[in-house]
């Protein structure tokens, strides 16, 4: 799911952007530094959207830089489980598939994909497929999943997914 | 309902009929299938009729309900004081209670306005049962004996006889009768007087023996009657379950149980037969019956039923189904099939031993969940644990614990209508997880694993584990939820997941996954090996290996993986070990992402630029082919100055070229390279009829053009005439005996050239030309034969040939050849290194000597006048040392034998100014003889000055044209000498500056 919500982030600065560009810095390494990271609790930071205050820099004793804490607002990703969402399949294997959804990696066991699905290891690439070949799953295609659990990690968030449901499968 | 007590009520209570009809109804409906809304009723201070009405279903429809338990009945009868069991006694007894009645329905409607059936039902079951123990004031139970085996009969007698006489003026005031599973041989009647349980078995024949001994149950044993089914033992006894025998010949033996009987109180059990192979059966019996009976007392072994041994004894063997069936025991593939009774069995705590179990040919693991499956029961459950119950009514149902103690677990249940926490005893509980729950394994083989729940079995949870991306099936009770990502499993003891470890000598691996006492390793062949960890040592190694484009790549790099199986991987490099680079992918699923490979399979990330760069940095002049570099390698490749582009593909370059090895075991050989890899070459020998792997560097080719040069190191001086065209340039002016001395100073090189490696001599020319950042590699390793796979090299010959004049500068310097060729004064070093191979050794120095000309910045840069007019087309680089200039600037015009003066700048001023003779000439030191002293002294070279040749000396050509050439000085002429050549007599004007005096050796 995703959310717009305000979040903070210090930011510490080198001596030698202390200048007419400061500022600008200071958003750039904003953006840099935030954007695609990942936190527990949040989600992964898809975008800024807007950098609502950027407080006083202060100096870091014995350092020379400067720790700006910045206030902005951002747009996560926070999946949850028992969530649909489409992912993308990134790889085929006995396992199961290991999907992508945008930053957050679902793993689909295959205790998970139903039962006449069956992974097929001669195929190249290696695909499941039911035993008639209708439904194909395969690197590359669009599945939509239900997350079933996350783990999370201090700056990772994990997924597992589950096709066992109707609607859920390949989006074609 | 009976119509009686409707009307009974229509009677009494008109305006609470209705009310209390579809209170009723509402009864009714839970009476069907709980006995729940029963209890509530008697909670309440039950009513007669309610009570009266499950008498009747019980009596009249349901026998079975009479064994359901006599203090239920006995709680309703206890009010039923009358024993009123017909229409008459009702409704006297309503009439005589009528105030009771009345108190009872007034309390039922004013205190519980809600009337809230369910809310009643859902008080905990504990409670309600509490309030239904019998006390002193219940009916009490009797035994009375009973033939055996007639217990139900008789029970069903009493019944009938019980229905028959209820109508009459003697109804029968017993309460119930109870025959009870696996008792034999009693019945329990319940009634508020032994007078009374005389009169109803009076008659009964099957109770006769019990007619005059009725014994009464104890009040507070009396729910244990009842309680036989549930806490009997034999419950846990389940098909599958081990035993062990008590008495007889099997006593101890291990049996498994085939078929329970509860109620018949015998287990059917499945066991290795002890049968006597050994004396006579059937027809033949009796003929040895004392040898017999000695036997018996020891018991024969346990093994498999054998019918052809019995029938070979003359047993008779008969069929009964599938059975064999011998001397009354049944068998069946082997084993014998018996019944035992419940007390002639062990079947608490039997654990079968490893090999009992062999026998009984069952797979250890199936036991083991047997076994832990009723032994443990508290381990592993926790406060906070989520668990299903698994038994009895309340099955399903999910709530977390609260608290243990001992063997009772309080649990919250987890339902809507639930609120109160509940006990259950611990083994009717299960820990419960969902699907994408993230879990621990705290005990067993996985123990400290974490993963998440992807899949839920009966009795099994299959886990994706989070560090190795693999499978697990663990039991649950085996599992915790947990929040943190395992951290446990990936060390051990000093080990830790990831690491580089020696198996033995030869093998190495990377530690792919942990389990106790057990890695999994997956070693440099690419093998997942299970080793023991004290077997193995930890291994640090800091090593470096060079990829497909000659990049060196180190722990941590990210490279791809670009040939072999696990082509187009991408992962980062955890450890280099001998040319075996194992990385750790992050998209690979077997052995914890980590795959093996061969470095020269690889490519490290970004390479290509990298590459590139280097090219750009280069200034020409370092990167150019200085033979100290390629000396050792690749002399083939560096053949001629046309042959540069070649070394872009020197992979196959060699191939079908005739080598021969220059150094190791097989120095001398010479073959056919068959195959050739960056680093070795195979090479089919000549002589034996063999192919071997030889070090590229090893190797010096042997035929083809382009290597002519480097030949005459060799001995093939024949060749010459066709090597590189620059050669030809060099001819017109064989006598320029000026030449000599510089190869003198070269000589060091010409070491390098007998297959060392180039920067043995000088180091320094390795560092500056490579990438700046790979500098430490080639210094620290000059012997390393990877040192000739620096990718400089490839850059710096295209670029090399890209330069104007290339060839001029190249060629002429590998070509020098003819010149020095006959002459008869080869420089010293040479000499005394190979006296016999002059001419051969004159190409060998002539080789080297290219090398001071390209790193003329070096101190013992070839003198330019003798530089310059060899490469006309030449680099302006060069063309500024222009003839004529000093000697003593450095030079390398002290080839040997020729005479020379110490300068007085020497810091040994006792040598200034001496004259002597040049012995030999290493690197920039010259050992120098001198006259004066009558010993040989060390001097730079820069510290020495020629000695003016005079007239009528014989000199050498230290420079120019001639250089190399001895003569005679005929005269001088205004700084001209004119000079007779040895080499074919010509007289030539030489610079007298080109000339060196040369003391021919006694």
């Amino acid at each position: 799911m995703f959310f717009h919500i305000p979040l903070e982030h210090e930011i510490l600065l080198h001596p030698r952007y202390f200048g007419p560009n400061l500022l600008e810095t200071v958003k750039k390494k904003l953006f840099t530094e935030v954007e695609g990271t990942c936190t527990g609790k949040h989600g992964f930071v898809i975008a800024v959207t807007t950098i609502d205050n950027i407080g006083l820099g202060m100096l870091q004793t014995g350092r020379g830089v400067a720790l700006y804490p910045v206030k902005y607002k951002a747009i996560v990703f926070r999946p949850f489980k028992g969530e649909v969402l489409d992912a993308l399949v990134i790889q085929v294997n006995k396992l199961g598939l290991f999907t992508q959804i945008g930053p957050l990696t679902c793993f689909i066991s295959r205790h998970s994909i139903p039962p006449e699905m069956e992974f097929d290891p001669n195929s190249t690439p290696h695909c499941y497929r039911t035993s008639e070949s209708d439904v194909l799953i395969q690197e590359g295609n669009y599945l939509r999943v239900r997350i079933v659990g996350t783990r999370v990690d201090a700056n990772d968030i994990f997924a597992v997914g589950s096709l066992m449901e109707d609607y859920l499968g390949l989006i074609s | 309902m009976s119509d009686s007590e409707e009307s009974a009520f229509s009677e009494e209570e008109e305006e609470e009929e209705e009310e209390e009809e579809d209170d009723e109804e509402e009864e009714r409906e839970y009476g069907h299938f709980k006995k729940r809304p029963r209890s509530e009723f008697i909670q309440d201070e039950a009513e007669e009729t309610d009570d009266e009405e499950d008498e009747y279903e019980e009596e009249e429809h349901d026998f079975v309900k009479m064994t359901s338990g006599p203090r239920d009945k006995g709680v309703y009868d206890e009010r039923d004081v009358t024993g009123a069991r017909n229409l008459m006694l009702k409704t006297i007894l309503t009439e005589e209670n009528e105030d009771e009645v009345e108190a009872y329905l007034k309390q039922k409607y004013a205190s519980a306005p809600s009337a809230s059936v369910e809310e009643m039902e859902e008080q905990p079951r504990e409670i309600i049962q509490q309030s239904l123990l019998p006390g002193v004031k219940d009916p009490n139970l009797w035994t009375v004996k009973c033939r055996i085996g007639t217990e139900k009969e008789t029970v069903m007698t009493l019944m009938r006889k019980f229905i028959t006489l209820q109508t009459t003026d003697t109804p029968l005031l017993i309460k119930s009768a109870t025959a009870v599973e696996g008792l034999h041989g009693y019945i329990y009647v319940e009634s508020y007087k032994q007078q009374h349980v005389k009169q109803a078995i009076e008659d009964i024949g099957n109770l006769a023996m019990g007619k005059w001994n009725q014994m009464m149950v104890p009040v507070n044993e009396m729910t244990d009657v009842l309680r036989v089914v549930k806490d009997s033992a034999s419950r846990n006894l389940r098909q599958g379950s081990w035993v062990r025998i008590k008495r007889g010949i099997y006593r101890d033996d291990i049996a498994q149980v085939d078929y329970v009987d509860t109620s018949r109180n015998k287990v059917v059990l499945k066991m290795l037969p002890r049968v006597d192979y050994t004396s006579k059966k059937g027809a033949l019996k009796g003929t040895d019956d004392d040898a017999n009976r000695k036997r018996r007392k020891s018991r024969p072994p346990a093994k498999l039923f054998d019918p052809e041994a019995i029938r070979e004894l003359g047993g008779l063997i008969s069929y009964d189904g599938d059975f064999l069936v011998f001397e009354g025991n049944h068998f069946r593939n082997g084993f014998m099939y018996k019944q035992f009774g419940m007390n002639a069995i062990i079947f608490e705590g039997v654990k079968p031993t490893l090999g009992e179990l062999e026998k009984f040919e069952a797979t250890p693991e199936e036991v083991e969940v047997e076994v832990s499956g009723s032994a443990i029961g508290a381990a592993g459950l926790e406060p906070g644990d989520l668990v299903e119950v698994c038994e009895g009514d309340l099955m399903h149902l999910q709530g977390s614990v609260i608290s243990i103690d001992g063997n009772n677990v309080t649990v919250l249940p987890k339902h809507e209508d639930l609120r109160d926490p509940l006990e259950f005893n611990i083994s009717e509980l299960r820990k419960f997880f969902q699907v994408g729950d993230h879990v621990k394994v705290i005990a067993g083989r996985h123990e400290g694993e974490t993963g998440l729940v992807v899949r839920i079995e009966n009795n099994l949870a299959i886990i994706f584990v989070d560090l190795t991306m693999h499978e697990l099936k663990v039991r649950p009770r085996d599992l915790q939820l947990c929040l943190e990502k395992s951290s446990g499993v990936d060390t051990s003891g000093h080990f830790q997941l990831g690491d580089l470890v020696m198996l033995d000598q030869q093998t190495v691996g990377v530690i792919t996954r942990m389990e106790k006492e057990v890695f999994k390793v997956l070693t440099q062949h690419g093998k997942e090996q299970s080793v023991k960890q004290h077997s193995v040592q930890l291994r640090k190694t800091r090593a470096v290996a060079l990829d497909s484009h000659q990049n060196s790549i180190s722990a941590k790099d990210i490279v791809r993986v670009v040939k072999g199986t696990h082509i187009g991987k991408q992962g980062e490099v955890k450890h280099v070990y001998k040319g075996y680079v194992f990385i750790h992918a992050r998209n690979v699923m077997e052995n914890g992402g980590v795959i093996v490979t061969r470095s020269k399979d690889l490519e490290l990330a970004g390479s290509t630029s990298n590459a590139q760069a280097l090219t750009g940095f280069q200034s020409p002049r370092l990167a150019s082919p200085s033979p100290h570099r390629g000396g050792g390698r690749g002399r083939g490749g560096r053949g001629g100055g046309g042959g540069g582009g070649r070394f872009n593909t020197r992979d196959t370059s060699l191939i079908g070229k005739t080598v021969k090895i220059i150094q190791g075991p097989y120095k001398g050989y010479v073959g056919i390279v068959k195959d050739c890899t960056d680093s070795t070459a195979r090479v089919e020998l000549h002589t034996k009829c063999q192919t071997i792997n030889v070090d590229k560097t090893r190797l010096s080719v042997i035929t083809g053009q382009e290597s002519a040069g480097m030949m005459s190191s060799w001995g093939r001086t024949p060749q010459f005439g066709a090597a590189t065209p620059a050669y030809g340039n060099m001819t017109p002016l064989p006598g320029g005996g000026g030449r000599t001395p510089l190869y003198g100073s070269m000589t060091p090189s010409h070491s390098g050239d007998g297959g060392r490696t180039p920067s043995y001599n000088n180091p320094g020319y390795m560092t500056p030309s490579h990438d700046p950042s790979r500098t430490p590699l080639h210094g620290g390793s000059a012997w390393d034969p990877s040192i000739t796979n620096t990718p400089a090299r490839t850059d710096e010959w295209t670029n090399y040939g890209s330069a104007p004049s290339p060839s001029g500068t190249y060629a002429n310097p590998a070509t020098p050849g003819s010149v020095q060729y006959d002459n008869p004064s080869t420089p010293s070093a040479y000499i005394a290194d190979s006296p016999q191979s002059n001419s051969s050794s004159h190409y060998g120095s002539h080789y080297s000597a290219r090398t001071p000309m390209y790193s003329s910045d070096y101190k013992y840069t070839p003198s330019p006048t003798n530089y310059n007019p060899m490469t006309p087309g030449s680099n302006l680089e060069y063309s500024p040392r222009t003839p004529g200039s000093p000697l003593d600037t450095g030079d390398l015009g002290f080839p040997p034998d020729i005479e020379v003066m110490v300068k007085d700048l020497y810091h040994d001023s006792s040598l200034a100014g001496k004259v002597g003779v040049i012995k030999s000439a290493v690197g920039g030191r010259v050992s120098v003889y001198l006259y004066d002293d009558g010993q040989d002294v060390d001097i730079p070279m820069s510290f020495l000055t020629h000695v003016p040749p005079m007239k009528g000396d014989k000199i050498k050509c230290i420079k120019g044209v001639h250089t190399g050439n001895t003569g005679y000085l005929m005269n001088i002429d205004e700084g001209d000498g004119i000079v007779k050549l040895d080499s074919d007599g010509s007289l030539k004007i030489i610079t007298l500056n080109e000339l060196a005096k040369l003391v021919t050796r006694t």
